[in-house]
């Protein structure tokens, strides 16, 4: 069976802004820069919903206990472009997530970092508009 | 691989060709080359014309005076493209440690941007900088939302809808915004049929029906975020006059702008793969006199619009209200605060 792992850090991280402001809405607005959380969970569904996608993962706690959370990524159209599907990313999956936790202090997060368990990126991929071997897909 | 012969062919002929950046060696351009025609005898403007270069609305301040990069400029424009490029195709994360590293969607999830030696949008006023607002705009922007200013991405209060500007709110960009490049979703689509033009934006979701009979524009009463737009030919390019905007909007994520905004757009494929696009901005309720963009806009066949019907799983403004009013519960700031610059 394999093992799942939930904590919230305890203390505040100190935050160095050098990501890029992400183009259409402000996370900033949604999360909690002094919640900062680490999921790992099973991927119980994936929303390929406008503007940003949401990933829903069950966490299991260490007493136990599971607990559902959404997880708001990036836009679909992006993700369609570089060539993933809806099978991209099927129920069962288990997903290693570091984010911040929405401010309303609900079970939502977002995903600054979405890693498989291995490390491996989800949905990684350049976007070079001039690679010749873009994974664009317009037959989708 | 089809598809990948395909573009390597165009990138080929866009060698060939030699398109150039600016609107003056453009116009020259223009004249050397004869555009294809639809079979009703228009020029053939379709296909997809994604505004896949980066160019920033203003001339940064760090920059020459000069309208195109130097030499150096722009190879470290080239260099950081290439390092974010190698940084968004590496297959493992980064250890982020014990916390994570952003609030936001790491970066490998936006759409590449092309660097290119152009140093502005704006090209005129010769500065690269859109002209100050009047004194009359300083007064009618500083008063909306009772005082507070515009609504904004970055809003100081969370107290309401009105508090996040039009964008955020999945309404629209407006015109000239959804003609301009931004961070992902930068598709622009141009469909023609005997009388008309369609122009498709990708960002976000906006279909323009442009008719070519020049009739009149609608009433003036009728007032629109994307205005209404009446086309006409001269010679190989196309020139779109909109008017009938609505005033509550602004361009490039500025202020709004007032109802009297007039754009007019000229488009001429200046080669196979080049489509040269020149906006005039004339208002006279906010800005001290037009200014005017260019715009190189690169066919791209391999680039597929999809729908952004943004509305769909909008909660962010659901998440902020309540985020906020649970922050206010515990004593602590609201506001949204900008952690770092970008271009919008």
């Amino acid at each position: 069976m394999r093992r799942t792992v939930f904590a919230i850090a305890a203390s505040v991280s100190l935050f160095i802004a050098t990501a890029p402001v992400w183009a259409h809405h402000a996370f900033e607005a949604e999360y909690d820069n002094k919640k900062p959380v680490h999921l790992v969970g099973k991927v119980t569904q994936m929303e390929w919903i406008n503007p940003h996608s949401w990933i829903h993962i069950d966490v299991t706690e260490p007493d136990g206990k599971v607990t559902s959370w959404m997880v708001e990524c990036g836009s679909p159209n992006i993700m369609l472009r570089r060539g993933f599907t809806k099978h991209s990313l099927e129920a069962g999956t288990i997903l290693d997530i570091r984010g911040y936790q929405a401010k309303s202090g609900d079970n939502k997060a977002n995903g600054s970092s979405v890693t498989f368990q291995d490390g491996h990126r989800l949905f990684v991929g350049g976007s070079n508009p001039d690679d010749p071997e873009s994974k664009r897909n317009p037959g989708q | 691989m089809k598809i990948s012969v395909t573009w390597l062919a165009v990138c080929i002929g866009a060698a060939l060709v030699a398109a150039p950046g600016l609107a003056q060696s453009s116009a020259k351009s223009a004249k050397a080359f004869t555009p294809p025609k639809t079979p009703w005898g228009d020029p053939d403007l379709q296909g997809q014309w994604p505004a896949s270069s980066q160019i920033p609305m203003q001339r940064p301040a760090t920059l020459s005076s000069e309208t195109q990069l130097s030499d150096e400029e722009l190879a470290k424009r080239k260099a950081d493209f290439d390092k974010a490029q190698a940084a968004d195709s590496e297959e493992f994360a980064k250890n982020t440690g014990s916390g994570p590293s952003s609030i936001n969607p790491p970066a490998y999830w936006i759409e590449r941007a092309r660097p290119t030696k152009q140093a502005s949008l704006v090209v005129d006023p010769p500065d690269g900088r859109i002209p100050p607002l009047t004194p009359e705009a300083q007064a009618r922007i500083k008063a909306l939302r009772g005082g507070k200013g515009p609504g904004s991405h970055f809003p100081d209060v969370v107290n309401s809808w009105e508090d996040f500007d039009i964008y955020s709110r999945c309404i629209s960009r407006g015109m000239l915004s959804s003609m301009l490049p931004t961070l992902y979703n930068f598709g622009n689509e141009i469909v023609q049929a005997p009388g008309y033009v369609v122009i498709r934006s990708e960002m976000i979701h906006e279909s323009r029906v442009i008719p070519l009979d020049r009739r009149p524009h609608v009433g003036k009463d009728i007032k629109t975020y994307m205005g209404d737009s009446r086309g006409h030919w001269e010679g190989n390019t196309l020139v779109v006059e909109t008017t009938n905007f609505n005033g509550k909007i602004g361009i490039g994520g500025a202020a709004p702008t007032t109802d009297a905004l007039m754009i007019v757009e000229r488009f001429t494929r200046v080669a196979p793969d080049e489509l040269s696009y020149d906006a005039t901005i004339s208002d006279p309720g906010t800005w001290t006199k037009p200014w005017k963009i260019h715009y190189p806009y690169k066919l791209d066949p391999t680039y597929p619009i999809y729908e952004y019907a943004c509305h769909e799983g909008n909660y962010m403004m659901l998440n902020a209200l309540k985020g906020a009013r649970e922050l206010e519960k515990q004593g602590r700031d609201t506001a949204a605060h900008q952690f770092s610059p970008g271009n919008r």
